[in-house]
């Protein structure tokens, strides 16, 4: 007989009002004090600010289009890296594969003719299928053969790179369906939201909602928070940490068919560092490095912080390398006020 | 529940926030070249009182005797190829001079590396508060087309230095150094060297990049005329001197016979000196050709690492490029292709007056 | 007498050259609560693990209800309705006690939404309140990270868990190792009334007069097999200690 319910039980007195009052009172404090909430302010009075030094350049529709077109990739890689995080892991291949998925996806629409919707979907396929292959030998990696993420993602970071530069020759490969450029690369939804943009939105929807309401969620943020008490639960941590690395690639691959749209050509060298921007965006928005806790609306704040730095920094005519300074300032920040929270919380 | 609040909460402020932004929005489109120049001439007569240049500005109202007019307030922005790079360094150097002499405001707005993904977002930020004119060095022939398309679309007035575009008629001028020829100097300067036989190596940065892959071009169609030299190919050192070094390592231990190389731009000529230095006695015979002369490389050229190096005018590409901007906004003739040319520095000539004062720098 | 509900006869388990167990004893009946002790390295948590499903023993033999059984993964002993509370609690500390209760059981939303996976929360949270609330384990805070509650708390809710879905036997390893005095107390009224609902409970501890206060029977593990079975009213502390460290030799009785 296996138990579906714990065993039901005659109703009892609830505790008095004053421990409600008190509970309403903790959970105030822990509202306020909340990472993304917090976070999430400091992007408004960011806004704020830039608004108010160039009224007429920072706060134009036109601009923010721009700004959020600049992070769509960025976000979507942001969206796979907050479940890998929140595991407790880290997946540093994320650029590697996004150019990787990007050359293949080339290769295999300018074999089939280079123009058309329906090569464009297939060469996204390709994109997406090429990213969920590299995630997998990630998380096979990590799961089975338990070699720190770390290590495993480095490797897969340079085999990527470096069978895109074989494939290409080093040279970028240029080329794509007229469609994909003009429809979804510089093309609006309803004439107002950019199609990368709403791409990009989906993804993170997506994301969030399977985070939080979803026992695929819930699996993440145990296995970050005790993996060793998710095993004994009875939970496939191997099989499920397998499924958070083969996200992770394979959004990274939708981001190489985003980029595309973007360049129309595979950046090859544009990507160096897409792996730490989307850590620190994932760490800026509160979620933990060490795992168990995070949100993607956090993420959402943590890749347009510095993209709203960069762009407001340029506007004002700041020298550019204030900006690197800057985004460097707001991760500490971040990974202090983490780690309060964290001491404030283990008592142990 | 209470965090879905709080985003609710957020989101209304944001939006708020852009619809205050974009109430401001309709009155501020950015201004065509007639508003703009309109505008400039009023001011001049007001602003010539406190020019610092000399000269230029009291020829304002008189019709002009310089050939490229006077700027009022007219605001100039360059984007270079790559931050940190004295080949773009000395080309802001020669557009500030011409800015000061032509009364302009001039800033430098680049990224960090020579790569479409990093100069598209600084392009599109300062496009949010237009300048005047942009001189721009597309790093990618293809993905800036559109980007400064966008750009002349609004009414900005774009001049091309050094790179290309697919495309190059959008921009109102494009001035670069003719790098075929120089590509050209490049071999007959290494034959000289090397007595006219042996193989030779190119080390090139990226294609797609029109300038280094002129010179490539360049090098190669001059090199066929020596029947006794071998030309082993090219190798991409995509813009890291490192990675320059390791080619050059390479290519020694698979030919030890290697008497020649060619690097086709700034970092790529470092770095294979490096790789010389580093192969100490083997590489003590090989001849080096480099492109660019900054800082590093004018030492390598003392040292004798590196024997001659094809030296561009990009103070003068920088001049040239406010000056043509400036023509424009004025609604003066423009000159649509401007070619620079070369100096060749050697170890002896260095400090001669048709030399030294090309030499690059690494601060204006 | 009537079938001890789980029972195990001759347990053998080697870690390598180390014999952790040879031939160990066990039984316990429904509605008790068994101690078993042992010095270091007696055997007790190994044999625990065996029972729980979590190691596989190398010899001998396990019964549940009088039939031989085999527990090849601690899902195999949880679908029986036996369950553990380990040492270190197995706790998720971010996640609230809801779902630190519902962890790898979580309740999913009826119908397409279930397939995909949604999890119901306000059920999960609405039997979660039940569920303590019965156990008398006074959780103050439904929805704090688990990890923020003190070290009574959260053994409460380690209890707690294993107590709600326990239909049979219920293992608990040093339930009140780290605790102060009333945090105790509350822990072990706990398990008094999970043993009065009907469940087998077996404790590991090493503090003796806990052992006394609360066991119906003490079973004695020394190197790795039983050497004595007690009821605390019958015998004296020194006795059970002798048996422990070996001075005192009980006949084994079957």
């Amino acid at each position: 007989m296996s138990a579906t319910a714990p065993k039901p039980a005659p109703a009892v007195e609830a505790p008095a009002a004053s421990a409600g009052a008190s509970e309403r009172r903790r959970r105030a404090v822990r509202l306020a004090t909340d990472s993304t909430a917090l976070i999430f302010v400091a992007l408004l009075v960011l806004l704020a600010i830039f608004s108010a030094l160039k009224p007429g350049a920072f706060a134009t529709v036109n601009n923010l289009r721009n700004i959020s077109i600049a992070a769509a990739p960025l976000l979507v890689l942001g969206v796979g890296m907050t479940f890998v995080i929140i595991t407790a892991g880290i997946d540093l291949s994320v650029g590697s594969v996004l150019v990787f998925s990007g050359v293949i996806a080339v290769k295999v629409m300018t074999a089939l003719g280079n123009s058309g919707w329906g090569v464009v979907v297939v060469g996204t396929v390709a994109a997406m299928l090429t990213g969920l292959a590299w995630g997998l030998v990630n998380g096979a990696l990590i799961a089975k053969a338990r070699i720190p993420a770390l290590i495993v993602t480095l490797g897969t970071l340079g085999a990527g790179l470096g069978g895109a530069q074989l494939i290409t020759g080093g040279v970028n490969l240029r080329g794509v369906p007229r469609e994909l450029v003009t429809v979804v690369g510089v093309g609006r939804l309803f004439g107002v939201v950019p199609w990368l943009v709403a791409v990009a939105l989906v993804v993170t929807v997506v994301g969030a909602v399977a985070l939080r309401m979803t026992r695929f969620g819930r699996y993440t943020f145990a296995i970050g928070s005790n993996a060793e008490a998710a095993r004994r639960v009875g939970i496939n941590v191997d099989r499920h940490l397998i499924k958070v690395y083969a996200l992770s690639g394979m959004l990274a691959g939708l981001a190489g068919m985003i980029s595309l749209a973007r360049f129309t050509n595979t950046t090859i060298a544009g990507h160096s560092t897409d792996n730490l921007q989307a850590i620190a965006a994932v760490v800026i928005g509160g979620t933990s490095l060490f795992g168990g806790v995070g949100t993607i609306l956090g993420t959402v704040v943590g890749v347009f912080i510095p993209a709203v730095l960069q762009n407001g920094f340029v506007i004002l005519r700041v020298q550019p390398f204030w900006q690197e300074v800057a985004v460097g300032v707001v991760l500490i920040a971040a990974v202090y006020v983490d780690q309060l929270k964290r001491r404030a919380r283990d008592r142990l | 529940m209470r965090r879905t609040r709080l985003t609710l909460a957020a989101t209304v402020a944001a939006l708020s926030i852009l619809a205050a932004a974009c109430g401001g929005d309709a009155a501020e489109e950015p201004a065509g070249t007639g508003t703009t120049g309109g505008a400039a001439a009023t001011d001049a007569g007001a602003e010539t009182g406190t020019e610092t240049a000399g000269t230029e500005t009291a020829g304002t109202e008189t019709a002009g005797t310089e050939t490229a007019g006077t700027g009022g307030d007219y605001r100039i922005t360059l984007i270079p190829g790559v931050t940190g790079d004295e080949f773009y360094v000395s080309m802001e150097c020669g557009a500030r001079e011409a800015a000061e002499e032509l009364g302009v405001e001039l800033d430098v707005q680049g990224a960090d590396t020579f790569d479409p993904t990093a100069q598209t977002p600084v392009l599109e930020a300062v496009l949010a508060d237009p300048p005047d004119a942009i001189l721009i060095a597309p790093t990618d022939t293809q993905a800036l087309q559109a980007p400064i398309q966008a750009a002349v679309d609004a009414g900005v007035v774009v001049v091309l230095v050094d790179t290309t575009l697919d495309d190059p008629s959008i921009a109102a001028s494009a001035i670069a150094s003719d790098n075929v020829e120089g590509g050209r100097m490049a071999a007959e300067a290494l034959a000289e060297l090397i007595g006219e036989e042996g193989p030779v190596l190119v080390i090139n940065v990226n294609p797609g990049i029109s300038t280094t892959d002129q010179r490539q071009q360049g090098f190669e169609g001059g090199i066929e005329a020596y029947e006794n030299i071998t030309y082993l190919g090219t190798e991409f050192s995509n813009n890291e001197p490192a990675q320059a070094a390791s080619i050059v390592d390479a290519t020694l231990a698979a030919e030890p016979e290697l008497a020649g190389i060619f690097a086709t731009n700034l970092f790529s000529a470092e770095g294979a000196a490096t790789g010389i230095r580093n192969a100490g006695e083997a590489g003590a015979d090989i001849s080096v050709v480099g492109f660019d002369a900054g800082p590093a490389q004018v030492d390598q050229l003392e040292e004798g690492l590196v024997q001659a190096l094809i030296v561009q005018k990009p103070l003068e590409i920088g001049r040239q490029g406010v000056e043509q901007a400036v023509a424009a906004l004025n609604g003066e003739p423009v000159e649509a292709e401007i070619s620079t040319d070369f100096v060749t520095a050697t170890q002896e000539n260095l400090d001669d007056e048709e030399i030294a004062p090309f030499l690059y720098r690494d601060a204006c | 007498m009537t079938t001890p509900l789980l029972q195990a006869h001759g347990i053998v388990k080697n870690y390598g050259h180390v014999q952790a167990l040879r031939g160990a004893d066990f039984a316990v009946q429904a509605g008790e609560v068994v101690a078993l002790i042992g010095d270091n390295g007696a055997g007790k948590s190994t044999l625990v693990k065996v029972l729980a499903g979590v190691t596989h023993p190398d010899g001998g033999e396990i019964r549940f209800s009088g039939r031989v059984v085999s527990l090849p993964s601690p899902t195999a002993a949880r679908a029986m309705g036996i369950e553990t509370v380990y040492q270190d609690l197995a706790l998720a500390p971010d996640l609230d006690p809801a779902a630190n209760l519902f962890l790898g059981r979580e309740l999913v939303r009826p119908g397409l939404l279930g397939r995909l996976g949604f999890l119901d929360k306000s059920a999960m949270a609405e039997r979660t309140r039940t569920a303590f609330a019965e156990m008398g384990a006074g959780v103050q805070s439904d929805t704090a990270p688990v990890g923020s509650l003190s070290g009574g708390q959260r053994q409460s809710i380690a209890v707690g868990r294993a107590a709600a879905w326990a239909s049979k036997v219920v293992f608990m390893d040093e339930p009140t190792a780290a605790l102060g005095v009333v945090q105790a107390g509350k822990v072990l009224e706990l398990i008094r009334r999970v043993r009065d609902s009907g469940v087998a409970v077996v404790l590991i501890s090493h503090n003796m007069p806990q052992v006394f206060e609360i066991a119906d029977r003490i079973e004695v593990l020394r190197l790795g097999r039983r050497v004595a079975r007690y009821r605390p009213a019958e015998v004296s502390m020194e006795d059970v200690v002798g048996a422990m460290t070996g001075a005192v030799v009980q006949e084994e009785v079957s």
